[in-house]
Formats: structure tokens, C-alpha cells, sequence
């Protein structure tokens, strides 16, 4: 871990270890994040501002960016929106000395997948690396064969691989992953009753949002994109007090 | 906030009403004395036209004038006199004159009576913003430092470690703790000096002692970070100052500049110093990040922090160069700051009076 000989064995496992950048500019805080995660078995990366960061990122891939909120040059939530704006999906957990609910909704709209308020537990920073990168391993295997990749219903195309999608009137559409990720979740059980709580936990994990309207602003985002009367949806059914159901042929 | 609202909203309703009142009161005056004055004209034209019957009917005009003394009476014909319309018009103007000046005069003692009270409300206010904020940011800046610290126990408690990796988690967890030590004094210090709560002595202090007593704590420090700080200070030059405040603010200083050389990973820091027209300046440049020459007033302030993320500095309060500032005013001496833009390094300027004694 904080030896030499933690580095060697990080530097043979890199091949074929989840990969994550650690993004934080206090030298302390990054050391044990990054030894940790190395002890779970993850090979690390580290950048001490934003710039860094975002070089590092343009240039390489990884499965989990743990990104601090406050950092010199780019702070993490502008870092967080540039890449979501350059269509990068890489799941973002935030490292943040401010906790407030606020704060929160700020990063998640930032485009993060989670966010943990400093000081914080090492096991829960844990559980929530696991948490994402779980959501996400769900996510690529869900879309891996050519049949899954691709949700077709309405005259609507989504491609989960590519995070677009063509909406029955031609548009072409940009896809959040968490967009992404509710259609997937949705297509995985068409005309089933998926409760609000389900999505939530599948989506962002335990705990994140303040509620669960989010997901119902989500799914009126949905049917502004992909149904024909977004007033009078036929895919993206509400059932009252439970949750939604999805039909991919479409009914009432 | 929410009570300096209510309160102006409710000055602004009593106003608006005690306008409307003193509107309300001219025009009744007005109204009434408008009455008034038909009526004295009505009994007037009354009186006129008596005397004139008692003239008609052979009453001797002296008589008609003992009896009726306000009608005028030419050729012996009675005519209303010019002099009692115009007193009884110059009386109603009189009153609504008093009126107007009286309710004036109540509405700016009105005003003038809200308007104090809204000042003293509103730096009420600021004050409890300002205390807000402070907290705020002093809970902020503790959060990083804890959450080092909590990571490397619970590291400590969920690992097995070898004796080397325990040492480095220890060395990080006791350098955590200095860090905020370092900072509850900086708070600490900064309330007191806010507060004037300080007894500074007037004392001649060795510069070059005092410098290096302080260089040299922060040496180990500084070849880890890879800068060299160097200290040209001639000996012999007493200054007239409080020995630890001159402690705290080449300290502040140093740190300052440490931080600032750190964010561009290596450089150097200099002391220099001479005297000059019975001072002491006392130079400290160095080749750090620096800053943009306009920021260079706002640096002193409390809580500036001129690079987000505080530009490689990760204890900084945003209190080190307020405190320099206060303690320098409080003995008699002044601090400046100088750099020709971000990027460029910095120059930060001490003078004290010198002591008495030396050839300066």
C-alpha cells in the first residue's frame, strides 16, 4: 500500500484491474484514497487539479472517475459537465466538503452518479465505488449482444451503446446515461409494473436523491422525446401511487 | 434577512398611511376653511346689505357705522370693505399653511426615525451574515483535514499494515493534526486582532534572529517540497515591534510563500532586507504562482483567497494575510504586496519603525 512494494504489484495487476482516476488536490486525501483502492484490487490514477484531470481524461479511458468538488484551475463540477459535454459517460463520484442537499443536486445535475460529503467513512466510500461501478458493469452486459443494444418501440431507436437515439419524427437525440439507464431498466421488463423506488435504486443507487420525483421528471423527459402526444403517453404509462410501466407496442 | 423584511415593509406601510393622514388633514382643513369663509362672506353680504336698508330707511350714517363697524360706507351708500374678505382669506390661509408646515415636519422626524432604524438593522444583519459565512468556512476547511484523518485510521483499522506503511499513515495523520492546530490559532488569532483583544509591547527586535529562527522551522519543510529558502538579512538591524507578532508575520509570510512556490511544484523563496529613512523593509520574494497586480489590495482581506482550491495551498483559512495586515498596523508598520501577474512570483514588503540607537 504506502510501500514500494504496493506499487510493483499495482503495476502488474494494471492490465487487467478496474481502472479509476483519483482526482484530488489534497496530497493526504489522495494517497489514502488511492492506496485503498488499490487495495481493493482497482488500479488508480491520480491528477491533483482539474486540468490534469481533464488531460488525463481526453487522452485515457477508466471505469470511475472520484472526482473532489473543490480543485484548483477547473473546479469538479464544471471538470464533471465539460466531459458529459464532450460525450463522455464515465461514472463521476464526488468528493465534496459541503453536504448540503443543494450541493448534492448540484453535482448530480453536474452529470455525477453519486456524491460523498467529506469527512467520510472509508467503508461507505467503498460501498459506493462498488455501488457504480456495479450499476454499471449491470448497464454494459445488459446491452452487450446486438439484439440488447438496440430498443426500438414507437417508431422510436435507442442505442445504448452509443447513448443516442432517434425519436419517431426523425430527430436525432443526445442520451444522459441516466436516460440511458432508465430506458434500460424499463425495456428489461416491458408491461411490468417498475415502481419508482426500483428505478431509483437500479439508477442511482441507495440514498442519493432527496425523492423520487426526480425519476418522475425523468420519465416526463422521456415522453417529451419519444412519444407522438407526450400529454397522452402510450409507452411510458403512469400507474398511480406505484410507479410506471413500459409497453413497447403501445396502448392506452 | 427575514426580519430587517418585515420591518421594511412595515416602515413603508406606516409612511404610506401617515401621508395619506397628513393629505387627508390639509385637504379637511382646506375643506372647512373653504366652508367658513362662504359663510363670513354670506354674513358679510348680510351686513352689507342691512346698512344699506338703515340708509335706504334715513339712519344717519354714523349711526348705520357705530352699528354695522365693518361695512364701508361712501356717499351714503354702504359697499363691503376690502379689509375683513381679505383677513378672514388671510386666515384660512394661515391654517392650512400651519397644517402643511406641522405634518412636514412630523413626516422627516417620521422618515428620519425609520431610516435609523433600518440602518442599524441592516448592520445587524451583515454582522450575523458575516459571522454565517465565517462559519461556514472555517467548518469547510476543517472538513479536509478530517476526512484525511478519518481515512488514515480507518485504514489503519481495516488493514493489515507493515510497520513502514503504519509510520507513513501515522507521520500524515500528526501532520493533519499540526495543519488544523495551525488553523484554530490562525482563527483564533484573527478574532482577537479583529477585536483589538491584544496587548502588543513596543520593543527592539533583531530582525536577522527572528527570521532565522523561523526559516529554520520550516527547513525540513522545504526541501521536501523541493524549494530553496534563503535569508540575506544583515545583522544588526533592530526594528521597533512586538517580538511575536514579528514572529507571526514573517511566519504567515513564509507559509504564504511556501504554498505559492509549492502550486508551481519548486522554486524559491528570499528574505532580504535594509534600512531606509528610519525604517526597516524587510523583503520576502518569491518565484510562486503570484498573482494579478490589481488583486493586490483584495489579498488582505479576511477569507480572500485569490486561487480557487487555494492554489496548492490546502491549509490556507484565507486569514494568514489579514492577520499580517492588523498586526503590522497595530506596531506602527506596514505590509505591501507586489506581482506583475499570475505565474510571475511575488513581492511582499515589511517596514517597521527602527529602533533608536542605529545608524540608520
Amino acid at each position: 500500500m504506502a510501500g514500494g512494494a504496493g506499487a510493483e504489484r499495482v503495476s502488474t495487476a494494471q492490465a487487467t484491474a478496474t481502472r479509476t482516476l483519483v482526482v484530488e488536490d489534497d496530497p493526504h486525501l489522495a494517497a489514502g484514497l488511492a492506496e485503498n483502492l488499490r487495495a481493493e484490487g482497482y488500479a488508480v490514477d491520480m491528477a491533483a487539479d482539474g486540468r490534469l484531470a481533464l488531460t488525463w481524461l481526453r487522452e485515457n479511458s477508466c471505469e470511475l472517475v472520484v472526482l473532489d468538488v473543490m480543485l484548483p484551475h477547473i473546479d469538479g463540477f464544471t471538470l464533471c459537465r465539460t466531459l458529459r459535454a464532450e460525450g463522455n459517460n464515465t461514472p463521476v463520484l464526488f468528493l465534496t466538503a459541503r453536504g448540503d442537499p443543494q450541493d448534492r443536486v448540484l453535482g448530480l445535475e453536474a452529470g455525477g452518479d453519486d456524491y460523498l460529503a467529506k469527512p467520510f467513512h472509508l467503508d461507505e466510500f467503498l460501498l459506493r465505488v462498488r455501488a457504480i461501478l456495479r450499476r454499471w458493469e449491470w448497464y454494459r452486459k445488459a446491452s452487450a449482444t446486438p439484439q440488447s443494444a438496440v430498443l426500438r418501440f414507437g417508431g422510436n431507436e435507442i442505442d445504448f451503446r452509443a447513448f443516442r437515439a432517434r425519436s419517431w419524427n426523425g430527430a436525432a437525440q443526445e442520451l444522459t446515461e441516466k436516460e440511458a439507464m432508465i430506458l434500460k431498466v424499463l425495456a428489461e421488463r416491458p408491461g411490468e409494473i417498475v415502481s419508482r423506488e426500483d428505478l431509483l435504486e437500479r439508477v442511482w443507487g441507495y440514498d442519493v436523491f432527496p425523492s423520487t420525483r426526480t425519476v418522475d421528471n425523468f420519465i416526463l423527459r422521456l415522453r417529451k422525446r419519444f412519444e407522438r402526444d407526450p400529454a397522452n403517453p402510450r409507452h411510458f404509462l403512469t400507474v398511480w401511487g406505484v410507479g410506471y410501466r413500459f409497453l413497447i407496442e403501445g396502448g392506452a | 434577512m427575514k426580519r430587517t423584511r418585515v420591518f421594511e415593509i412595515t416602515a413603508l406601510l406606516l409612511v404610506i398611511v401617515s401621508v395619506i393622514q397628513v393629505g387627508w388633514w390639509v385637504y379637511d382643513q382646506h375643506d372647512y376653511s373653504t366652508q367658513k369663509l362662504r359663510d363670513a362672506r354670506s354674513a358679510y353680504a348680510r351686513e352689507v346689505a342691512a346698512a344699506q336698508a338703515l340708509l335706504a330707511a334715513g339712519a344717519p350714517a354714523e349711526r348705520v357705522h357705530e352699528l354695522l363697524p365693518g361695512v364701508a360706507i361712501v356717499n351714503g351708500s354702504a359697499r363691503s370693505s376690502g379689509a375683513v374678505d381679505a383677513a378672514v382669506v388671510a386666515e384660512r390661509q394661515r391654517r392650512i399653511n400651519q397644517y402643511a408646515w406641522e405634518s412636514g415636519f412630523f413626516l422627516l422626524a417620521l422618515a428620519l426615525c425609520v431610516g435609523v432604524i433600518w440602518r442599524a438593522l441592516r448592520a445587524e444583519t451583515k454582522v450575523l451574515q458575516e459571522q454565517d459565512s465565517f462559519l461556514a468556512l472555517v467548518s469547510h476547511q476543517f472538513k479536509t483535514p478530517l476526512a484525511s484523518l478519518q481515512l488514515s485510521l480507518e485504514t489503519m483499522a481495516k488493514r493489515q499494515l507493515s510497520p513502514e506503511q503504519s509510520r507513513t499513515l501515522m507521520d500524515r495523520m500528526l501532520a493533519d493534526l499540526t495543519r488544523m492546530e495551525s488553523m484554530v490559532s490562525r482563527i483564533l488569532d484573527s478574532v482577537r486582532l479583529e477585536r483589538g483583544r491584544v496587548d502588543l509591547r513596543s520593543e527592539p527586535v533583531e530582525l536577522a534572529a527572528a527570521v532565522g529562527r523561523v526559516v529554520s522551522q520550516f527547513e525540513e519543510r522545504a526541501r521536501q517540497e523541493r524549494i530553496a529558502v534563503t535569508a540575506d538579512v544583515p545583522r544588526g538591524l533592530t526594528v521597533l515591534a512586538d517580538p511575536l507578532a514579528v514572529d507571526v508575520v514573517v511566519r504567515n509570510l513564509l507559509e504564504n510563500a511556501l504554498a505559492a512556490v509549492a502550486a508551481v511544484s519548486g522554486g524559491s523563496v528570499k528574505f532580504t532586507a535594509c534600512a531606509a529613512n528610519g525604517e526597516i523593509e524587510l523583503s520576502v520574494r518569491d518565484s510562486g504562482v503570484g498573482f494579478r497586480t490589481a488583486d493586490s489590495a483584495r489579498l488582505f482581506k479576511k477569507f480572500s483567497r485569490l486561487h480557487p482550491g487555494g492554489g496548492g495551498s490546502h491549509n490556507g483559512t484565507g486569514l494568514g494575510l489579514f492577520i499580517v495586515r492588523r498586526l503590522m498596523q497595530l506596531t506602527g508598520g506596514r505590509v505591501s504586496a507586489h506581482s506583475i501577474g499570475v505565474g510571475q512570483g511575488a513581492l511582499f514588503v515589511l517596514s517597521w519603525p527602527a529602533a533608536p540607537g542605529q545608524s540608520v
